[in-house]
């Protein structure tokens, strides 16, 4: 009789229907396609698609101001990649991923969404997806901007470990989608951990605290994986891919969390 | 009798110490209009979340198609569709788009798109960004896109606030069609002139308590307990009589002479009962 006394503790909040649960439901292909192709094409519109223009113009400021400044005495392009493409994957990974689902709530359209048969275990994947494979693609572009020369095995393990960290980020991203309200509030509260996850790999080399947490860090993954195909080394190891792993899993669990409480919106 | 589409048995929701909702009873049978009239704050949107199952109820029982309420799930949200009053469009999308999405998710067949933007007015703008639509447009789109599935029912928050008076006949009069075609329509409004025109049963909602409940003729009906007439002779003169022996003598003997041009009864609007029942105006 009482379904009452069940949730109190979320009595104050506008809960989103029972299907925030992200119980074993059956994700239907149809609505999949559906929802990866909509928000495909978001990353298109103009408020998105300025990440990996930036990513891939940046690239390019690098390698320039790199090579000119190296005089062709050793080779820089690792540099501008090293840059274009972390600088890529946590901007179109993190920031997309938080502003598009800040979007939808802006519009009032999650909303309808989540009414009209979408369950939470689609509407996830159908997001992701998308921002994967634009980070992807955006990632190759910059091997072919800053002039990097792969073998086919090598291409292959850098593909793995970008889809890989490019996944990461936007699970981060969700997670940061759940906290926003709107675009702008998405750009504000997303820009420290850009910061953060950019600049550890990059600034490892000043002290033994930022070099370590690198190391554990999927970012640093990244910026290890390229130097090491610039220096003909694998290009990453087992500790690297279980890293990678645990980070993966544990950016859904702490998704899935935040979720189970109030769904996409808080 | 079949089984309702609709049950609520004493609904209450609370939101932190206020109950919003007390004791709510109501039901919609199929193929009917079940309308919520109540002021603002009256508790209408959260009857409508929570029979959506956006909100959960504190106590009581609230059933959609047989399914408890906070059991909604995908199945339910494909035999339904739900207007509310803050429901979006994918604005950057053309109109066209946005029922494509929907018919995709609702496993609609595209074909039927076109035929409901012909009827809904959109079908020459059925390419334009649907942050270029009118209010009304808007409003219509919103309508076309939770009644693309041909839900068994229509959830309404409010359908016509906002909308200029024309606008809105043409939403009453899609909604009437919509019933015609064997669709329930659940809606919520402070409208009493929409309500009187549109539901079959009406429930009458102040401070989160149904006040009355019937149809609306029934409704007034009770209401009337002084019978009044308004009466227009054929010289132009306009008479109100409020019902007595001699009133009566009065009617029959202008009926015998023939000079009667119009002859109303007054009975209470749903307004007036409003009023009468709560002290306090609809708007
Ligand atoms: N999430 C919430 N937390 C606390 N109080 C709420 C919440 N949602 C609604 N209320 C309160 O519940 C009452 C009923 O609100 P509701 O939105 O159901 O009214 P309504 O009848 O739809 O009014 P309107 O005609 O203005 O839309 C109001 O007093 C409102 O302040
Ligand atoms: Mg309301």
């Amino acid at each position: 009789m009482k379904a009452s006394e069940r949730n109190p503790a979320s009595e104050n909040t506008v809960n989103i229907p029972d299907t925030r649960v992200l119980r074993l439901r059956p994700v239907h292909l149809r609505k999949l396609a559906a929802i990866a192709e909509v928000k495909g094409k978001v990353l298109f519109s103009k408020n998105f698609i300025i990440m990996p223009a930036f990513s891939l113009g940046f690239t390019l400021l690098m390698k320039v101001i790199y090579g000119a400044a190296a005089q062709g005495e050793f080779n820089t392009n690792v540099y501008a990649l090293t840059l274009g493409v972390l600088m890529n994957i946590c901007m179109e990974g993190v920031y997309c991923t938080a502003a598009a689902l800040a979007e939808e709530k802006e519009k009032n359209t999650l909303r309808t969404l989540m009414t009209s048969s979408v369950n939470g275990l689609e509407f996830f994947i159908g997001s992701l997806i998308p921002v994967v494979l634009m980070s992807t693609v955006v990632n190759v572009l910059c091997i072919f901007i800053a002039g990097f020369d792969m073998g086919i095995l090598q291409w292959a393990a850098f593909l793995a470990v970008t889809v890989a960290c490019s996944a990461i980020s936007a699970v981060i991203g969700m997670i940061f989608g759940i906290y926003t309200k709107t675009q702008v509030s998405a750009g504000t509260i997303t820009t420290p951990a850009l910061l953060i996850l950019m600049m550890i790999p990059l600034f490892r080399g000043f002290n033994d605290t930022l070099e370590m947490i690198s190391e554990f860090l999927f970012t640093g993954i990244i910026y290890n994986a390229i130097s090491n195909i610039n220096s003909s080394l694998p290009v990453t190891d087992v500790k690297g891919i279980i890293i990678l792993a645990a980070e993966f899993i544990l950016s859904v669990i702490v998704f899935l969390a935040l979720y189970r409480k109030n769904g996409f919106e808080r | 009798m079949n089984q309702p589409y609709i049950s609520i048995r004493h609904l209450s929701k609370k939101f932190s110490k206020d109950f919003v909702l007390k004791d709510v009873n109501a039901e919609l049978q199929k193929g009917e209009i079940l309308g919520f009239l109540g002021p603002s704050g009256a508790g209408k949107t959260t009857t409508i979340k929570i029979l959506t199952g956006q909100l959960r109820p504190t106590s009581g029982e609230a059933e959609v198609l047989g399914l408890p309420c906070n059991r909604i799930d995908e199945t339910i949200y494909e035999q339904i569709g739900i207007v509310t009053d803050v429901s979006g469009v994918y604005e950057r999308m053309s109109v066209y788009d946005n029922l494509k999405y929907f018919a995709r998710l609702l496993n609609v067949p595209l074909k039927e798109i076109d035929p409901l933007l012909k009827r809904i007015g959109l079908y020459e703008h059925r390419k334009k960004p649907a942050s270029r639509l009118s209010k009304g447009q808007t409003q219509r789109l919103i309508l076309a896109r939770a009644v693309l599935h041909e839900p068994k029912i229509l959830f309404l928050d409010e359908p016509t606030s906002g909308l200029d008076p024309s606008t809105a006949l043409e939403v009453h009069k899609m909604l009437l069609e919509l019933k015609n075609e064997g669709m329930s329509i659940f809606l919520t409004t402070h409208n009493m002139e929409e309500a009187t025109k549109l539901c079959d049963h009406v429930a009458l909602l102040n401070e989160g308590v149904i006040v009355e409940y019937g149809t609306p003729q029934e409704i007034c009906l009770k209401y009337n307990k002084v019978k009044k007439y308004k009466v227009q002779l054929t010289d132009g003169t306009k008479h109100f009589l409020v019902q007595s022996p001699e009133a009566s003598d009065q009617i029959a003997q202008w009926l015998c002479s023939g000079i009667i041009e119009t002859i109303h009864s007054c009975e209470p609007t749903l307004e007036t009962v409003f009023l009468e029942v709560t002290g306090r105006e609809l708007q």
